[in-house]
């Protein structure tokens, strides 16, 4: 719920609680006043008739007058209760059926008991509560209209550092050259709130600045006594003759050691294409270096006997060069690996497109591959081939994507 | 040939001379930057191996001052850095080379050699072995006068043994010379073999020697005996 519907739901539904009981209390107040009134009427009516009574010794003429009754009957011994009802008011003239205020009472005209009723309409009374009720819900709608439209308007304008912080917030990547920027505001809490985003973000990207930084320093720190193993090594095999047992194990630290520098080499690289390190763009061939990697790929294409079919345009692009070979390379590399004996391979270039596509088993998925470190099954690979891909198309606004019809994998790269 | 190392992990300038001294080179040794630009200031080098972090000062300004002075001196820049870091800084400054840490010993030989031999270029561009006779414009090899075809990777991967006659070259280091870095090495380890029994093949059929001999399942040495 948004805040504004979520302050006039609360504001709105207690206001009308509030004027509901204000209402009520007001009919009753002035309900009971008017009824006051009435009843002094009837009173000063009820008067009229004793100081008649008491003068002329007999009951006073009725006459009809306006909203107004009076009505005697003789009563036994019994005397009336002198009190007052609501009642109902019939008026001779209209035929229908008013509310009344009566009051009873009694007099005493030699030794007979007389029982007075004295009606009154209380027609004019509900007339006029009527008015007071419908101004006062006139009043309540018109409170409430306006109530939600200040609110609005008020709440948009009071609210908009918020809602700037808030789309900034949103639009704030960590890689991204995005920076928030400050939004000034007269409401304290507010310039808080842009301080505390502002210094937040800058926080966080000089944490993930020293964080890319120290990736990268560690690889290129590592690649020096990973470079004196490896020549150690060059050296030692010269040495002397080698036992079966001692070169087998030799051959397992090249192994290793060869794995590590491509480990290194690849987090080094991931690091310098996060860090916008990688520029020297010049014109690159697409055709001649999928050629070229095809060609070093052509031993593990025989082998595996893969059928191989090209359809290669010319396509030239602007980027680094190595970069470019790296990214073919890759994923090449991973669609003759991951083929089988006997399996297809085919490679179709234009200038919009990429294409390299192989029969392969079972399926992945893409999302997943693309994570660091992720391997699928049997993979030999150091699991970054397809994040390095991944980071380099899009370091060149490429898209890169992966469709798999039955046993055929294909990846895409749209220039 | 004459070559100054400049490096200044001890490890690694000590393996760099170990494994060049010998054969036919006389190895000097710098290590930081003010005791390499004094001995680039003195004597001249066929080749000069230079790393470019060095204690002092930068390695590329040894270069700028190669050029500077007129000094016809070979460079190869051997660096953690990578291609695309300042491979073409050092190459816009006049280096010959650049060999991105870790190498193989044997890479850096065969690279060290094809900057040596291009320096010393004497009217024809040719290499001579025994027998074997290489046109490195032409790319063609002839064995006893007779042109012998090569693949692109078996020529490439016989001058890579010419140059590390002697040496045991490693599986790994041919791996990566021939398919270089970005492939995964391990796949490559049985296409060696293949490669490696054509040239014998082709050679020995042509009325040549064999000189390649297999080194305890490690690699290969290309030898003259």
């Amino acid at each position: 719920m948004k805040l504004f519907d979520k302050y006039n739901r609360v504001n709105i539904a207690v206001t009308v609680i509030i004027m509901l009981v204000t209402g009520i209390i007001y009919y009753y107040t002035i309900s009971h006043i008017l009824t006051n009134q009435i009843d002094k009427d009837l009173v000063l009516e009820e008067n009229e008739i004793f100081s008649y009574v008491n003068k002329n010794q007999r009951l006073p003429d009725v006459y009809e007058s306006n909203h107004q009754q009076i009505v005697f009957a003789p009563l036994r011994n019994k005397s009336a209760e002198r009190r007052f009802l609501d009642t109902t008011y019939h008026d001779s003239d209209e035929k229908d059926l008013e509310a009344g205020r009566a009051l009873i009472s009694s007099v005493k005209i030699s030794g007979q008991n007389y029982r007075i009723l004295v009606t009154q309409s209380k027609v004019e009374t509900e007339d006029l509560i009527q008015i007071i009720f419908l101004i006062t819900i006139g009043v309540i709608v018109s409170l409430l209209v306006i109530l939600i439209v200040l609110n609005r308007v008020i709440l948009k304008s009071i609210w908009k550092p918020f809602y700037k912080v808030l789309f900034q917030l949103k639009e704030f990547s960590l890689a991204g050259h995005t920076t928030i920027n400050s939004n000034p505001s007269n409401i304290d809490e507010f310039t808080e709130l842009d301080q505390a985003v502002i210094s937040m973000a800058d926080r966080v990207k000089s944490d993930y600045q020293n964080l890319k930084a120290f990736t990268e320093n560690a690889s290129h720190e590592l690649m020096t006594p990973i470079s004196v193993i490896n020549s150690k090594l060059d050296t030692l095999v010269q040495t002397d003759e080698f036992t079966d047992r001692q070169s087998k194990l030799l051959n397992d630290i090249y192994g290793t050691v060869t794995r590590l520098t491509r480990l290194n080499k690849s987090m080094l690289l991931l690091a310098k294409i996060e860090n916008g390190l990688i520029k020297d763009n010049q014109a690159v061939d697409i055709k001649d270096v999928l050629e070229e990697c095809l060609y070093q790929h052509e031993e593990m294409i025989h082998q595996l006997n893969i059928k191989l079919v090209t359809d290669l345009r010319d396509k030239h692009l602007q980027a680094n060069k190595p970069l470019v070979e790296i990214l073919l390379n890759n994923l090449l590399s991973n669609a003759i690996r991951h083929n089988h004996q006997d399996g297809e391979l085919s490679v179709y270039l234009d200038s919009e497109k990429l294409t390299i596509s192989n029969t392969g088993k079972g399926h992945f998925d893409f999302q997943q591959v693309l994570k660091r470190f992720h391997k699928s099954d049997g993979s030999e690979g150091i699991g970054l081939g397809l994040t390095l891909c991944k980071q380099i198309c899009d370091n060149y606004g490429f898209k890169f994507d992966y469709v798999q019809h039955g046993k055929m994998h294909a990846f895409n790269i749209t220039f | 040939m004459k070559i100054l190392i400049v490096e200044d992990e001890t490890g690694l300038r000590d393996s760099i001379e170990a494994y060049f001294t010998g054969s036919d080179s006389i190895c000097e040794t710098a290590n930081d930057f003010t005791s390499a630009l004094a001995k680039v200031s003195i004597y001249r080098y066929d080749c000069i191996i230079l790393d470019l972090t060095l204690p002092h000062g930068n390695g590329l300004n040894i270069v700028k001052h190669l050029k500077e002075n007129n000094h016809n001196d070979g460079v190869l820049i051997i660096s953690a850095k990578d291609s695309l870091d300042d491979r073409l800084t050092g190459l816009d400054l006049g280096a010959d080379d650049y060999l991105t840490k870790p190498f193989h010993l044997s890479e850096l030989k065969s690279r060290v050699t094809a900057i040596v031999r291009r320096r010393s270029f004497n009217g024809s561009n040719n290499l001579k072995f025994n027998e074997i006779e290489i046109d490195l414009d032409a790319k063609a090899v002839k064995v006893k006068d007779a042109v012998v075809k090569f693949t692109r990777k078996e020529y490439s991967l016989l001058l890579y043994f010419i140059a590390n006659k002697g040496k045991v070259v490693s599986k790994s280091a041919i791996a990566e010379h021939l398919w270089g870095d970005s492939i995964d090495i391990a796949d490559n380890f049985d296409f060696i073999y293949s490669h490696i029994k054509n040239i014998r093949k082709k050679l020995i059929e042509a009325g040549g020697n064999d000189y390649i001999q297999a080194a305890y399942g490690m690699g290969y040495k290309f030898t003259d005996a």
